[in-house]
């Protein structure tokens, strides 16, 4: 039978939509054999999913993509965000030369941006790099980075900055989005990241979501847990935010609670829990501590600020041991009466979220985002959730699964677990702990006390620090953070345009970030290199490049890893720790870090055969396995076990596997006996990530937002994304199709906020905080219905820059920025 | 070319209402419908912003609980595109 090419493509769209539906179409099956499309595996280059997606591409070009069916995240789904994955590489403003700010030919900060080459750009980067760190030591120099690099750029970044020059200044933009949930991870149970998984969402009874907009944000796990909630009898859904979005459509009991008081209503179900008789006894003297955490702590704003000058414990977070009934009384204040009147939830709703998780016959999952984490309380309040799930003892198993979602494609797998935090090194280490700058090393090979053992300035204190001088020579990869900053009028432009100091911006696009700095080197993105990712449920997964990057656009990798061939030991280490190791004396960075042996020991003729490895073929020998296979040795030489990944080869193989993986096989619910290698028959469950093997309660009061409306700033100001736009919109802002659905962001408002002060739907509005002001327009109907007094503004749009608004107020213990919280208000434009 | 196959899970009382709702839109087919609420649904559409903004709209449609993309073309049109073929193609 002959058939147009549009009925045969029609026909493969049908048959792989009915596979997805669980459906068999008479007469309808795909027929790839016959495609001339070369389909691969990939990821998706969005959201903390993790959605495994199949790369169609065709003279040279990725011309089609397809939900992966054999992903079980997404098990053949994608969301609207899939549908622009291909065009991201497309965009007609890619950046395909280096560009630096000259006058004359010469570099200059006023200067305008001339095309040069790789060659000059690096030249004039070492130079820079050498003058700071000869005139001010290493911590002048440093790197912001991101959960959006793959895996082996942020351990090469990680290595690069850590060992290579000394300094620990590099932080990634997951500070702003996950920062809060690892310092709740530590705190509680000494290992980061969750339990669960994924499949908890067909295994849980009850869902709450607290803070968390899963089905905008996060549209594949809503349509599984959709699923659940409509096919299993006695599925119910709870949903917790500050303003009503589109999950309540499906919610049971959907609840609108006044900003901060979050910290209350956990209080309350804790005591809920207690007064009637629901711990879990059993449980908890087997498996729990429990203990407080010091008070008034301050909001991570600079210590100049009234707000930190009248903190008693600004920044402390030691915790101090307590007993039952000390934690009973604690939370013995916070009544249902007393949380329904400060939270603003009518009394009758919370007691059916509080009888939720009490009722021992009920599994629950409990679902948040930037909620939670973004918030001057967000180590706390991720605690207070856990001590809900702890007392009941309804964790770690199949259903039971408190479960902190991420925003970026690889927040965990990157950011998180190779050590791109400021204070960490790779597979949970932390550079404060001599043991653990030790196992660095050592497999580093590099003398004794390379790596500095303070924690280096976190992402807001790297645009204090840039604006005071003090941080002069910033490389900022794979994130928009201008952009994405809070408080940029005060800090981050400022910083960045400091006479003083030297900006490096790498991206595929022209960005605000980019604008804003002195160096912009092009690069190459997604299917333009082979790649991992790690997802929010501990997922490893790998692609192959799939085509060609635009002009001399080149990855985050190379970038580091070529430009490590400008410096030479000599340039960044003092002379006494080169005598510690003379081998390394006269070597570049690129000799000690790289062609070192470890990461240039797996030949060229490894690579996948049919596609390309731009980097690789580059240096000559198969960078990305050599560097993954250096990062295991942290995994299974490093002093913490528990995040033991399989050899690099079967990520190429697997639809991503789940860490610990011990002999191939992954792990779905950590710290509990039968799914956990780790946990020995006969221990039951054991919390290996502290030395007792036991989680800890924590105790944490309500205590204020930072800036709440008063009479001149009447409105809470909350900020946060959308479907179709994923988060600073560098990339969605460029499809011009998703630019059209939603242009420009609006500030959502109440309609009595609006009549108050005589504003219509549609019109152009002054948002002013104390920080600035920025031009909008109202809305006062649409998916987001924000209560009275609230205003939401997403911060897609760079010709709208809230954060020009926000406050740099952060959780003065995990310094995550809480983008959810500051006092505004809104006049006639 | 610009060819979506979507599948659009609708509240089960709904669904004949978003059936109905769904063919309004220019270039949409339904080609199944499931008694829980799943319609296979593509979407054929010459102009890009069209297949963006329909798929937008579809999300926000009352009684659609999720509309996932599942299989995507958009290959270059060429001159001789219907000519391609003959292509084997499992229709029986």
């Amino acid at each position: 039978m002959t058939l147009s090419r549009r009925d045969f493509i029609k026909t493969n769209a049908v048959a792989a939509t009915a596979a997805a539906a669980g459906i068999t179409l008479p007469g309808i099956k795909k027929a790839d054999a016959a495609d001339d499309i070369r389909w691969d595996k990939g990821v998706c280059r969005f959201c903390g999913t993790g959605c495994g997606v199949l790369v169609g591409t065709k003279a040279g070009r990725v011309v089609a993509t397809q939900g992966d069916p054999d992903a079980p995240v997404n098990k053949g789904l994608n969301c609207i965000k899939g549908y622009f994955l291909s065009k991201i590489m497309y965009g007609e403003d890619r950046l395909t030369q280096p560009l630096l700010r000259m006058t004359d030919g010469k570099y200059d900060k006023n200067g305008e941006f001339t095309p040069i080459s790789w060659d000059q750009a690096f030249n004039v980067m070492a130079d820079k790099y050498k003058a700071a760190i000869k005139a001010k030591g290493p911590t002048s120099v440093g790197m912001f980075g991101s959960g959006q690099w793959t895996v082996w750029e942020g351990y090469a970044a990680a290595k690069f900055y850590k060992a290579g020059l000394r300094s620990n200044n590099i932080d990634p933009n997951a500070r702003h989005c996950m920062a809060s949930a690892v310092g709740a991870f530590m705190r509680a149970f000494g290992i980061d990241e969750p339990m669960g998984c994924y499949d908890d969402l067909e295994h849980a009874d009850t869902f709450v979501l607290w803070g968390a907009n899963m089905a905008e944000m996060h549209p594949i796990l809503w349509s599984r847990l959709t699923d659940t909630r409509l096919t299993k009898k006695g599925a119910e859904v709870h949903v917790l935010s500050t303003f009503e979005h589109r999950c309540f459509e499906l919610a049971d009991n959907g609840m609108i609670f006044t900003p901060q008081t979050d910290l209350a209503i956990l209080n309350y179900i804790a005591n809920y829990i207690i007064q009637n008789d629901a711990v879990n006894w059993d449980f908890v003297n087997k498996h729990v501590n429990f203990t407080k955490t010091p008070t008034d702590i301050g909001y991570g704003l600079r210590p100049t600020h009234a707000l930190e000058k009248k903190a008693k414990n600004a920044g402390k977070g030691k915790l101090s041991k307590i007993d039952f009934e000390e934690y009973k009384a604690a939370v013995a204040e916070y009544t249902l009466e007393k949380a329904s009147e400060m939270s603003g939830v009518p009394a009758e709703k919370l007691e059916r979220l509080a009888k939720a998780y009490a009722d021992p016959k009920r599994k629950v999952a409990s679902y948040w985002t930037m909620g939670f984490n973004q918030h001057t309380r967000g180590v706390w309040v991720n605690g207070l959730l856990y001590n809900v799930h702890l007392l009941t003892g309804k964790i770690a198993e199949p259903g039971n699964s408190p479960f902190s979602l991420t925003g970026q494609p690889s927040a965990c797998g990157t950011a998180r677990e190779v050590g791109t935090f400021a204070h960490r090194l790779p597979a949970d280490l932390v550079v404060m702990k001599p043991k653990h700058r030790e196992a660095a090393e050592k497999i580093w090979n590099l003398p004794a006390g390379t790596i500095p053992g303070k924690p280096g300035y976190h992402a807001v204190l790297q645009n204090r620090m840039l604006k005071d001088g003090k941080l002069n020579v910033y490389w900022v990869q794979c994130n928009n953070n201008m952009q994405a900053a809070p408080n940029m009028n005060e800090e981050g432009y400022p910083g960045y345009r400091n006479p003083e100091n030297f900006i490096i911006v790498s991206d595929p696009y022209p960005t605000v970030t980019a604008m804003a700095a002195d160096l912009i080197l092009p690069t190459a993105m997604w299917m333009e290199k082979e790649g991992a990712y790690g997802n929010a449920e501990r997922r490893t997964q790998f692609w192959r490049q799939q085509v060609k990057a635009p002009g001399e656009a080149k990855s985050d990798v190379w970038q580091i890893v070529e430009f490590s061939k400008y410096l030479k030991v000599e340039d960044v280490w003092p002379a006494d720790l080169i005598a510690k190791k003379p081998e390394h004396a006269g070597k570049t960075l690129y000799q000690v870090l790289f062609a070192n042996g470890e990461v240039d020991k797996f030949p060229l003729d490894q690579t996948a055969k049919g596609f390309d490895n731009a980097e690789s073929a580059d240096f000559g020998f198969y960078l990305q396995k050599g560097l993954f296979e250096e990062y295991r040795r942290f995994q299974f030489e490093g002093p913490k076990p528990g995040h033991e990944m399989a050899e690099f080869d079967i990520y190429h193989q697997a639809r991503g596997l789940r860490w610990p993986v011990i002999d191939g096989k992954e792990t779905l619910w950590r710290f509990r006996e039968g799914y956990d290698p780790h946990v020995k028959a006969g221990e039951g469950v054991k919390f290996y990530g502290k030395p007792d093997g036991k989680a800890n309660i924590i105790f944490a009061p309500y205590e204020p937002a930072a800036e709440a409306p008063d009479k001149e700033y009447d409105l809470w100001l909350s900020t946060g994304r959308v479907l179709e736009h994923w988060h600073s919109g560098s990339m969605t802002r460029r499809v011009p199709e998703l630019h059209r659905a939603y242009p420009n962001a609006k500030l959502y408002m109440h309609r009595d906020d609006a009549k108050a002060r005589g504003l219509k739907r549609g019109q152009e509005v002054k948002v002013q905080t104390r920080r600035g002001e920025v031009l909008t327009r109202v809305e006062t109907r649409g998916r987001n219905r924000v209560p009275k007094g609230l205003v939401y503004m997403p911060w897609f749009d760079a010709s709208q820059l809230v954060n020009k608004l926000t406050l740099d107020a952060t959780d003065p213990l995990s310094k995550e920025t809480d983008f959810k919280k500051c006092a505004c208000k809104v006049v006639k434009a | 070319m610009n060819i979506s196959g979507i599948l659009v899970h609708a509240n089960p009382g709904k669904v004949d209402a978003v059936s109905a709702a769904l063919t309004e839109f220019q270039g949409l087919e339904i080609h199944a419908a499931t008694d829980d609420g799943r319609l296979v649904v593509t979407l054929d559409c010459q102009d890009n912003n069209a297949a963006a903004d329909t798929l937008i709209k579809m999300n926000g449609l009352d009684g659609v609980l999720t509309a996932s993309l599942v299989y995507h073309n958009f290959e270059p049109e060429t001159a001789n595109e219907n000519e391609t073929g003959p292509v084997a193609v499992g229709l029986n």
